[in-house]
């Protein structure tokens, strides 16, 4: 094995991860915090669209909650409000465990983290008050981007700041992950924003670049994350080593070399040249690879010790989440066969794609770090275990009566609306019970918001004085798995 | 062994290929695409839109249309766009030559717009009534309604000529009130009227024979 790439993540005293821990706590828990807020409110307004779309009357005729509104708050509320700052938190806490050095410029996070919450608040309500830009992930008015490329700035700065301080020693898959992360999403933001909202090109050159982006904040900022937090805790709360550091390799690169072109294959046969379809259609296909590199990589790890997965909330957050995204990408790539695409394009499975990818990985993924890393900031246990149980269990259905609603109804839909002889009204028609459905999940992912938000507050203000870490089922006496640490 | 620097390499040569395929050649390539003459009229093609049309696509972006609006017809035969009359030709990217920013859509929650110009007519009444409460027209529709962008006002004297008329049911206005569209409106439904791509393009001729 190479000493670039090991399959340990660290070793560290407790004294030593208790430093660097502490050092870490203000920056990452307000991030954490101000993501579970955003959460919410982001889920709020994903139920309020779910319900118009169903029954158009609800809130009806008035100006700042017409759907178009709602539906592009919740996608980017959620995007930069919850996803972006949970990212940030992981990426920032991993940074400085797996570089092995405590936080310097704690102050400098601190306010990146106070301005990006300022950049959303300010974005929301321009969305709202209707100066929206109406690009997917790029809704925020030019006034409100530039705010959160600051904040952005002053936190990755620091993040390779602490990659050029860290202590001698192989570099983890974790931390090419985060070091990949953190320098795709200036890239991707900085250029979206310049080329499509501060300063706009001529439209016919708008739609490529605009898929380029919401492909690539999915697959090369929200993912490496994702994965960089599943390769640390996994081995961290199983005590096992990473199965293959070649599989780990295989999909690191993988996964950057297709997922950065697979923007293409959302507009098959659209207004753009032919050959960046076919060329998102060919890398959504081989975005195989790194699914299956990674999920049979994850699945190595934990074979035959998949038993913690019952009682440990971070790993089974973490497992459920690798597993849509595998799910995802297998999905994806067959979405974009031209004879399946011609047919489902436009309809809800594209919805459908955007919540099993978005919250059925990143935010499981992300839920399963946050309970890892908390309590280690903190310095006491969660609450309550039931809780994060009923967490889960929210979080599962909800996103699963979603997905399965939105992919059936949207097979029906779309089958109606290619077909000469079935009119739009029936693609409307035919769509509603099962749009009625993933309303009801959305209402369970609104419950599982408030519950997580809830346990985060509990855990915050010390509501109770839990020494022991909380378990989401009995362990087994003679299980051989060490405690989590 | 410090490998840090090899990571940084390939990151960026991958990103980097990425972004001049997927941005900087359609930057230089459909960035600076110019509308083709007319020999019919003497103008070019795409038209030009009026001023209103321009601010009515403000208000399009504004409410989000996007969301549930496409505006692009695919090839055929890959598609039935073209058998279902969305357009009489497929839609290029010099289509979008007319506005400031291109809305393809995602989705057909609603129908798709490319050529709602070409479908609607000329009765702007019947798009404003559209507008100002879908299901009066279309009892199946889950169209929001706009009806933010409308006044609903006192007649004095003569009723105003601009007042949306045909309103029934629960969303007609009290007697000796009516519905005046505003500025918003007015713009938004000549952006609608101007979505029109039934003039031919060398790259994507309208098909004659049928």
């Amino acid at each position: 094995m190479s000493n670039d790439l090991s399959n340990q993540p660290d070793i560290l005293t407790a004294a030593e991860r208790a430093q660097i821990d502490s050092s870490t706590s203000g920056a990452a828990l307000l991030f954490f915090g101000s993501s579970a807020f955003w959460l919410v409110f982001a889920s709020l307004f994903d139920v309020i669209g779910a319900i118009q779309l169903s029954y158009p009357c609800f809130l009806d005729g008035i100006s700042f909650l017409t759907y178009g509104r709602v539906v592009q708050t919740a996608t980017t509320v959620m995007a930069y409000g919850f996803a972006t700052p949970a990212a940030i938190g992981i990426a920032v806490w991993l940074t400085a465990r797996l570089c092995k050095v405590p936080l310097s410029h704690h102050r400098m996070l601190v306010s990146a983290g106070i301005v990006w919450n300022l950049g959303i608040l300010v974005g929301a309500c321009s969305i709202l008050a209707g100066n929206s830009t109406s690009f997917a992930l790029l809704s925020f008015p030019a006034f409100a981007t530039p705010i959160l490329f600051v904040s952005y700035a002053l936190i990755a700065i620091w993040v390779l700041f602490t990659f050029n301080e860290r202590k001698s020693g192989g570099l983890f898959v974790s931390a090419w992950f985060v070091f990949a992360a953190v320098l795709a999403f200036p890239w991707l933001f900085g250029t979206a924003n310049a080329l499509l909202v501060w300063n706009p090109v001529s439209a016919p050159a708008q739609p490529a670049i605009a898929l380029w982006f919401s492909s690539g904040f999915f697959n090369l900022w929200l993912v490496p994350v994702g994965l960089a937090a599943a390769f640390y805790i996994i081995p961290k709360s199983t005590g096992l080593p990473v199965a293959s550091s070649n599989l780990s390799l295989l999909g690191f690169w993988t996964l950057l070399l297709f997922g950065a072109w697979t923007g293409g294959a959302q507009i098959i046969g659209g207004p753009v040249p032919a050959w960046i379809t076919s060329a998102g259609v060919a890398a959504s296909i081989m975005m195989i690879v790194p699914a299956l590199a990674l999920g049979l990589n994850f699945h190595l790890t934990l074979d035959g010790h998949y038993a913690p997965v019952a009682w440990s909330p971070a790993l089974r957050f973490i497992v459920t989440g690798i597993g849509c995204l595998v799910t995802y990408w297998i999905l994806v790539a067959i979405n974009s066969i031209p004879g399946v695409n011609a047919m489902t394009q436009f309809s809800d499975i594209n919805r459908a794609l955007y919540y099993l990818g978005h919250f059925g990985f990143f935010a499981m993924t992300a839920f399963g770090a946050i309970y890892y890393i908390v309590p280690r900031l903190t310095g006491h246990e969660w609450p309550c275990a039931k809780f994060i149980s009923l967490h889960y269990w929210l979080a599962v259905t909800g996103f699963g009566f979603i997905v399965s609603g939105l992919i059936l109804g949207g097979l029906i839909q779309g089958s109606a609306l290619s077909q000469t002889i079935i009119t739009f009204r029936s693609s409307v028609e035919f769509a509603w019970p099962f749009r009625v459905f993933a309303m009801l999940g959305s209402l369970l992912i609104l419950a599982s918001a408030v519950n997580f938000a809830l346990l985060l507050i509990g855990i915050l203000l010390e509501t109770h004085k839990n020494q022991a870490p909380a378990f989401m089922a009995e362990r087994e006496e003679n299980s051989q798995e060490p405690v989590a640490v | 062994m410090n490998k840090l620097p090899n990571i940084f390499v390939g990151i960026f040569v991958i990103f980097g290929s990425a972004w001049l395929g997927l941005v900087n050649y359609p930057l230089k390539n459909l960035g600076n695409l110019q509308p083709v003459p007319d020999e019919a009229t003497g103008g070019v093609l795409p038209p030009t839109v009026s001023g209103l049309a321009v601010a009515g696509h403000k208000v399009y972006a504004a409410n989000g249309c996007v969301e549930c609006h496409s505006q692009q017809v695919r090839f055929a035969p890959l598609t039935t766009d073209i058998d279902k009359e969305l357009g009489k030709r497929q839609t290029v990217a010099r289509d979008y030559l007319r506005e400031k920013t291109a809305f393809p859509g995602i989705l057909r929650v609603g129908q798709d717009l490319s050529n709602y110009g070409a479908r609607a007519g000329e009765d702007i009444n019947a798009i404003h009534r559209h507008l100002y409460e879908p299901r009066s027209v279309n009892p199946w529709s889950n169209m929001p309604s706009y009806c933010f962008l409308y006044n609903v006002v006192k007649i004095q004297g003569q009723p105003s000529n601009e007042a949306v008329t045909g309103l029934t049911g629960p969303c007609a206005p009290k007697p000796g009130y009516e519905v005046v569209p505003t500025e918003k409106a007015k713009a938004l439904v000549a952006y609608l009227l101007s979505l029109n791509q039934s003039y031919p393009l060398p790259e994507s001729p309208v098909a004659t024979a049928k």
